[in-house]
């Protein structure tokens, strides 16, 4: 039950886009979910749904992994798409019910916010199927290193470890909360049965034991940290070092053409 | 599809003291978690007084007080504000209340010797060894007619393990419950167990008494475990030519052989 919770999604596979740079893969990704927002018509849309199709097949990640990301994300799509039903003007009125009315530019309307929603879940999945968690806080933390200039010099290192960290610990601590919930299941423990309120209380003995066991991990941790000499990000080394290499110019240079078109598309039409 | 848990058949009587040994993964704790309904078979039945603890799914939570289930460092799972609250816990959900309630836990305090100073402090201001008592105090104080332990002693200084064991055989000599314990110890099976349960591989290999499951020292070897040490000890000296019994599983029980043998050398 709890392990269906999918994080740090990596998908093991060496195609292009996992070869790429993860400091060019996030700001590339910024820069094409920005550019999906900026896309105003159906045809830049629809040119932006075709590039982001062979993103996906470049990747060479399974598409129903695609899909089940989708599946979670599917009340908010629908509620969306209802919600903005209700709002395009123009076009034929279709159906008028009390003061609710839906048009075919409703319709319109309510498309084309669920295939934007569609494409950034798309684009999103793309970075974390093709990147281990490590890499991304790495680029996160080499990303976020200009900030050192303007005096945060040690809270970029400091923020990168933190996500470290609690990236490598989720999986222990579900294993933990399994643990604890079958441990006052075997004390009698109703889990599953009552009201709301009965549900929310019946977390109490699974949360206080989670909570103080990872009060006592991250002590450990800290200590096992010292004990090897950790002093924060100052005077550290990597062994993997990150370099920009052809596959990253060649990977921004289709991003940037993918922004073109839809820009051109724009004015076009 | 792989089985954590396929072959496995046995009974066990009631008051009986059954220990589980079996190397790391072999299938020893998906077993317990079967015994008081967390896990459910996917093929095969648990009975219970010859009824199988399934037939009314909704009714297992009655099960799981009557199969008591301590799991691996039972502190772990200690919340309360206070040791008295934290072992009412499990009678509570059993719906006791009230006196009843009160006297269940004084009383379950009192048989694992919990002080009763103790039972209004916080159990998180306790050592790492009375908090493992008072968890399986939790526990024993809905008073299963089976309880099962996890490996009890695992992770305590020596004389911590001594109190725990203990406490499991004051509450059977209490209650008359059926006792069935998980350990890598085998000089505690020797000590304790009525019958063994050898697990390997997710199957069950052997059951039998202390001394025929020791006797098979090879076989036990073959799946990652051994014998108690004074068995092994033993084993030696017959190797080296003293005439001293292969069925020699307890600290007691070499001082016995080993005095035989000196008043047998004595005199001739």
């Amino acid at each position: 039950m709890l392990k269906d919770i999918t994080f740090g999604q990596y998908y093991e596979s060496n195609s292009l886009l996992h070869r790429t740079d993860p400091r060019a893969k996030i700001v590339l990704m910024i820069l094409l979910i920005v550019f999906i927002f900026l896309a105003k018509n159906l045809f830049a849309l629809l040119f932006a749904t075709a590039c982001v199709g062979c993103i996906a097949l470049i990747s060479r990640v399974p598409f129903r992994l695609y899909i089940k990301n989708m599946k979670a994300i599917l009340p908010v799509l629908i509620f969306t798409a209802v919600i903005n039903l209700f709002y395009g003007d123009g076009g034929r009125i279709l159906l008028e019910v009390w003061k609710l009315r839906i048009t075919t530019g409703g319709i319109y309307n309510s498309v084309f916010m669920a295939l934007r929603i569609v494409l950034l879940i798309f684009m999103s999945s793309v970075l974390t199927y093709t990147t281990t968690p490590n890499d991304l806080t790495d680029a996160i933390e080499s990303l976020l290193s200009p900030l050192k200039f303007v005096g945060l010099k040690g809270a970029v290192h400091t923020l990168a470890m933190m996500m470290t960290i609690a990236l490598r610990f989720i999986p222990t601590l579900i294993e933990e909360a399994e643990k604890i919930m079958n441990a006052q299941k075997a004390r009698g423990a109703d889990l599953e049965s009552g009201g709301l309120v009965d549900r929310v209380k019946a977390l109490i003995p699974i949360l206080i034991p989670l909570l103080i066991s990872s009060v006592r991990r991250a002590y450990e941790l800290a200590e096992a940290m010292e004990c090897r000499c950790y002093n924060g990000g100052e005077g550290k080394t990597r062994m993997k070092q990150m370099h920009l290499s052809n596959t990253d110019f060649l990977v921004s240079a289709a991003a940037i053409i993918m922004c073109a078109g839809i820009i051109i598309l724009n004015i076009l039409l | 599809m792989n089985d954590a848990v396929k072959n496995v058949s046995f009974d066990i009587n009631q008051g009986e003291i059954i220990g589980i040994i079996g190397h790391t993964g072999s299938g020893k704790s998906t077993l317990v978690q079967h015994l008081n309904g967390l896990l459910k078979p996917t093929e095969g039945t648990v009975l219970f007084e010859n009824e199988d603890i399934w037939k009314n799914a909704k009714e297992i939570r009655k099960i799981r007080s009557k199969i008591g289930l301590v799991f691996q460092y039972p502190e772990y799972q200690l919340f309360e504000e206070t040791v008295f609250a934290d072992i009412a816990f499990g009678p509570k959900n059993m719906g006791l209340s009230g006196e009843e309630l009160e006297n269940c836990v004084t009383e379950t305090a009192s048989l694992i010797g919990i002080k009763e100073e103790y039972l209004q402090k916080s159990p998180f201001d306790l050592s790492g060894g009375e908090k493992r008592r008072v968890a399986i105090a939790g526990v024993m104080a809905m008073r299963p007619k089976v309880i099962v332990f996890d490996e009890p002693t695992a992770g305590l200084d020596p004389r911590g393990r001594e109190e725990v064991m203990k406490i499991i055989s004051d509450y059977r000599t209490a209650t008359n419950a059926t006792v069935i314990i998980i350990s890598h110890s085998m000089e505690d099976m020797a000590a304790l167990a009525d019958r063994i349960i050898v697990m390997n591989k997710g199957e069950l290999v052997l059951f039998d008494t202390p001394e025929k499951v020791f006797a098979s020292a090879e076989a036990l070897r073959e799946i990652g475990l051994d014998v108690p040490i004074v068995t092994r000890v033993f084993a030696g000296l017959r190797a080296m030519g003293v005439a001293v019994s292969p069925n020699v599983f307890t600290v007691s029980q070499a001082v016995e052989a080993l005095v035989q043998l000196k008043e047998g050398a004595a005199d001739a």
